[in-house]
């Protein structure tokens, strides 16, 4: 199974046809990168939240 | 054209047309989300309307990268319980499955159709927890919900090898159990701690009806909500492309979109004219009774006799309103749009009728005919799916206190108060 680019920068012979496909540690960075913003967002709207309470009595 | 060419167009032509199927069927399950936006902004005041909105955009966003992550790989991973098969890396996000393959027009297409009845299942939570859920407390819930619970639950009783089908012949073509009940019962524990909203309860626990600031708004939500699940139940049927003659359900028995057609309208119905009749002519209960009634039918869709669907349905409309009143009056609940009850009541109700009303009723391979006490199995199964991971996770972030919304932030309007937004300036 090849990845793009493939041999003589064609999609002969590519079967798993995005970017980084070749590389898993390159996938396993991007995975990452999204569970880190999605927590990071949840934090910031969480602590958005804790700052209201607190200003509204 | 030669034999060869001829077989590879037509096997092209079958595969094309079963992927854009599925296409259109998320695209269709979308108007779920345009339902139940419109629906919760309009049983919601007006000071709280926005962030009604924003919290049920935000359940579907979550929601799609969650189930990339993770949702999906459960799936596969846990037919035969809490303990994953080795699927050597399949599934996993940075696995190459996981992006376009060349060689494979369909998973993206099956991963999307899951993905909207994950965001489904977390957008029937979002109602029960109107007006007085931190936004990213129910971020966090949502999630656990539609990408791991849910998921689970389908693992093991959507899967053709989940252990609920291959040892009890559990048979829930339309997710009555699988999504509904996991849904309405996950709801229902997280409302026990989270409490009422400010005012629903009187101090000699009497209540108080809160009324929404716009029932149209309500109305055709409702409606937007069941033109959605048309998108839903056809992604529940599954056209094998060019592989089999025709359609099967996904325990791999025959079965058709003609019984989907006749059995949804029926069953819809049904629930819309008991709940008309039960509720003494209420709008609100009438639509609610008719997604209840879809929901009476929906372990059977593929099966039943339209007249039986239609009764189901009826007595699915007819149900609900005494089971949401029992349950509030017992367990002090509020439920501002009786999700606990539409989903998880009539959920229960669907699950058994299958049954009670058809069993026998065969699937491929070695998995059992259906049968009660299947069914049955099947029922306690994902009320535990759904309650206890509900009801157990949030004591805990109630504990931390990251689950409600101060009471002062309430009265002062969670718009005004965390969003600077009004939702419109006419009032």
């Amino acid at each position: 199974m090849n990845s793009w680019p493939g041999p003589e920068n064609s999609w002969e012979g590519v079967d798993a046809y995005f970017t980084s496909a070749n590389s898993e540690g390159t996938l396993i960075f991007w995975t990452l990168l999204v569970i880190a913003l999605l927590i990071l967002v949840t934090m910031l709207a969480a602590r958005h939240e804790s700052d209201t309470a607190n200003k509204t009595k | 054209m030669t034999l060869e060419e001829l077989e590879v167009f037509v096997t092209t032509q079958a595969n094309v047309s079963m992927e854009a199927y599925y296409w259109w069927c998320t695209a269709l399950m979308i108007t779920i989300h345009v339902g139940f936006l419109m629906y919760e902004v309009g049983a919601s005041r007006f000071k709280n309307a926005v962030s009604s909105a924003v919290k049920n955009l935000l359940a579907f966003a979550f929601m799609i990268p969650t189930f990339w992550l993770f949702g999906w790989y459960i799936y596969l991973a846990f037919p035969g319980g809490f303990t994953p098969i080795d699927l050597e890396g399949y599934g996993t996000p940075w696995n190459v499955s996981m992006g376009p393959m060349l060689s494979d027009q369909a998973t993206g297409v099956f991963w999307a159709a899951f993905t909207l009845f994950a965001c489904t299942t977390a957008s029937v939570f979002s109602g029960a927890v109107l007006e007085r859920i931190r936004i990213s407390a129910f971020v966090f819930l949502a999630v656990l919900l539609g990408s791991v619970c849910w998921i689970l639950g389908a693992a093991w009783g959507w899967h053709p090898d989940g252990w609920l089908v291959t040892q009890f012949g559990y048979h829930d073509v339309g997710a009555a159990g699988v999504v509904h009940m996991i849904a309405g019962w996950f709801a229902f524990g997280v409302i026990l701690n989270l409490g009422p909203r400010v005012g629903k309860y009187n101090a000699d626990g009497s209540a108080n009806e809160i009324e929404g600031h716009d029932l149209r708004f309500s109305f055709v939500g409702l409606l937007m909500i069941i033109v959605g699940f048309f998108g839903f139940l056809g992604g529940c049927l599954i056209w094998a492309g060019a592989d089999l003659g025709g359609w099967i359900n996904i325990y791999g028995a025959p079965a058709t979109l003609s019984s989907f057609a006749f059995n949804t309208l029926m069953g819809l119905a049904g629930g819309m004219i008991g709940a008309f009749w039960m509720s003494k002519g209420n709008p609100f209960w009438m639509m609610s009774g008719g997604l209840a009634g879809i929901f009476s039918c929906a372990s059977g869709l593929d099966v039943w006799y339209p007249g039986l669907a239609f009764v189901l349905g009826f007595v699915g409309g007819v149900i609900i309103i005494p089971a949401n009143n029992w349950l509030h009056s017992v367990f002090k609940i509020d439920d501002p749009v009786g999700a606990v009850s539409v989903h998880g009541v009539a959920g229960i109700w669907g699950v058994v009728a299958m049954g009670l009303f058809a069993s026998g009723y065969p699937a491929a391979g070695d998995i059992p005919p259906t049968s009660f006490g299947g069914q049955l199995v099947g029922c306690i199964v994902m009320f535990l799916v759904g309650f206890v991971p509900g009801y157990g996770v949030s004591f805990v972030m109630k504990m931390m206190g990251w689950l409600r919304v101060p009471d002062a932030v309430q009265i002062a309007g969670i718009d005004q108060a965390e969003l600077g937004l009004r939702a419109h300036t006419s009032a």
